[in-house]
């Protein structure tokens, strides 16, 4: 069954059409892999999912009911949470502190903190618990940014490019925390630069280009889709 | 509420300062116990300021109104409609509270930045005191007069100083309480997180209206019952120092010198200012006009340039060093 089918939804700034008529579906305990270029609407796409941007039309429906138009922290409490690009931390808050935060959703005090305690172990940060942003590793921050999704207790993550400047090696330790919250039951839709990270996650996989959807499939049929060859990946060679 | 907050009511050291303050009436001078009170008033405020200001990071120059309200309105509502006041105090209380609750609901309406939030909520205070200065109801320019102190304790009166001391301790206490039960409750972390990152904090589920209201009212409303018992304490509700901005910018000045992202930056700042200030009016005020303002000034700028943190912080890593 569709945790999440997003129908026709589009989205105007002004006379640019970053999102249009986009649809897609996630099924529940997959990771749907969503790739395209820069500028392609991905991050608008996730801003128009999580709330935090108004559809100028189409539909979000997340659990059977449309979400469309309600405020981000009520999605968040219905079980759709959503991770950004652009590292956002709380600036002076230890590490337990905000996952604490995000755990308060769902949590009196005191659970919360030890739902924390335990998301930050499971995320690796666990001898990190004390420490303000300031002093993380941007592969820590990206890590923080995970616990932070996990402790609200989502039914569905959706993670903006978690991956983006990090090494191939550093990109291990995120990707299994992903694989065993799916193995628990999660379902995530990934937005991803780092190909061979998005090949291997993903069970499937869209591609967005100037705002449209262009082709959906296994990992296998997108790199076979000439069509994305040209959208995508213009004339250079995949496995490069 | 996290554990931390009831090993913070169990410390010792926090008995010993209350009871040393409290019995500070029975041998301070009464010149001394005159600037104590005034301390206490000033901490009050900046406590409560810094539930906005510093929790949740929004420079708000409103707060005068809320003290303007306590202060002006209870003492009109006794002296034109015979209410007493303690049920003054309260209802001048709500409608700071609803005022400060509006404030916050237009912030988040028409989205302000951190300049608009401060130029706005500094338009605010001016409309208040406008408001104040141009009706009679409430005094007018020339201030309301308040009855003499009978130590009638059932009229809001209490006594001689010592009494007004230790109810303004009360209400210094009460919103130190509020702070530390805020920093380590859910409401804490929700205001620490909209300071932090607002979009992060809605990804997470904070519902960054409801608790910017609830923030905005519960600290106007802590204003607005000092307010109401400094006016009390002055016998004259003063509109010119009571509802007017600059009584803002001293709040501000004071939790910030003391260090807003501490827990006891408020209680430093006040503390210590307040009757600095005073002396120095004391020893310098009648030298050369303005002269105790100069040597004031240089001082606040001073700290803010060697301890742009505040002066608790300072303290604190004094303490660590010396401890160690």
């Amino acid at each position: 069954m569709a945790i999440l089918e997003v129908q026709n939804v589009s989205r105007r700034f002004g006379g640019l059409t970053a999102v249009s008529n986009v649809s897609f579906s996630v099924e529940k305990g997959e990771i749907l892999g969503v790739i395209g270029p820069n500028g392609a609407g991905k991050t608008t796409l996730f801003s128009l999912i999580s709330g935090f941007l108004p559809p100028n039309g189409g539909d979000v429906v997340f659990k059977g009911q449309s979400i469309v138009g309600q405020p981000p922290h009520r999605i968040a409490k219905r079980g759709l949470t959503r991770s950004f690009q652009v590292v956002q931390v709380f600036t002076d808050m230890t590490v337990l502190d905000a996952v604490t935060t995000a755990a308060l959703l769902n949590h009196p005090m005191r659970a919360a903190i030890a739902k924390a305690e335990k998301v930050i172990d499971q995320v690796g940060l666990g001898h990190k618990a004390l420490e303000t942003p300031a002093s993380l590793s941007l592969q820590d921050k990206k890590l923080l940014e995970v616990a932070k999704c996990v402790a609200t207790e989502p039914e569905l993550i959706l993670l903006d490019e978690v991956m983006a400047g990090l090494t191939l090696a550093e990109t291990q330790a995120p990707l299994k925390v992903i694989r065993d919250l799916r193995d628990a039951g999660m379902t995530f839709v990934m937005v991803e630069h780092v190909m061979p990270v998005i090949m291997s996650a993903a069970d499937r996989m869209v591609v967005i280009s100037f705002g449209q959807k262009v082709a959906e499939g296994s990992p296998a049929e997108i790199v076979a889709d000439e069509k994305v060859r040209e959208a995508y990946f213009g004339e250079e060679d995949l496995h490069d | 509420m996290k554990p931390e907050f009831f090993g913070i009511l169990r410390s010792p050291v926090l008995w010993l300062a209350l009871v040393f303050t409290a019995v500070l009436p029975l041998w301070l001078p009464s010149y001394y116990l005159h600037m104590a009170t005034l301390a206490l008033v000033y901490v009050g405020f900046a406590y409560a300021w810094n539930i906005v200001g510093g929790l949740t990071g929004q420079v708000s120059l409103a707060h005068s109104l809320f003290v303007g309200i306590g202060a002006m309105l209870a003492s009109a509502l006794l002296l034109r409609l015979g209410i007493n006041m303690w049920v003054g105090m309260l209802i001048a209380a709500l409608v700071s509270g609803m005022a400060g609750a509006v404030i916050a609901w237009v912030d988040y309406r028409f989205r302000l930045g951190h300049l608009s939030f401060a130029l706005i909520t500094l338009a605010f205070a001016e409309v208040g005191e406008l408001v104040v200065l141009g009706w009679d109801f409430l005094g007018g320019a020339s201030g309301l007069y308040l009855p003499k102190d009978q130590g009638n304790l059932q009229s809001f009166q209490f006594g001689g100083s010592s009494g007004y001391f230790w109810f303004l301790m009360l209400l210094a206490v009460l919103a130190l309480g509020v702070n530390l039960a805020i920093l380590n409750s859910p409401l804490g972390f929700f205001l620490r997180a909209i300071r932090g990152n607002e979009g992060a904090a809605q990804a997470v589920g904070v519902n960054v209206l409801r608790n910017k209201m609830l923030a905005m009212a519960i600290s106007a409303v802590l204003c607005s019952l000092i307010g109401t018992a400094y006016a009390r304490y002055l016998t004259f509700a003063d509109p010119y120092l009571l509802a007017s901005p600059n009584l803002t910018i001293e709040i501000v000045l004071l939790a910030t010198i003391g260090g807003v992202s501490s827990a006891f930056g408020p209680l430093v700042g006040a503390g210590l200012l307040i009757p600095i200030g005073e002396m120095l009016r004391g020893h310098f005020g009648s030298m050369l006009p303005g002269l105790h303002y100069f040597i004031y000034g240089l001082l606040l700028v001073v700290v803010i340039i060697a301890l742009p943190q505040g002066l608790a912080p300072a303290f604190s890593r004094l303490y660590r060093r010396f401890s160690n």
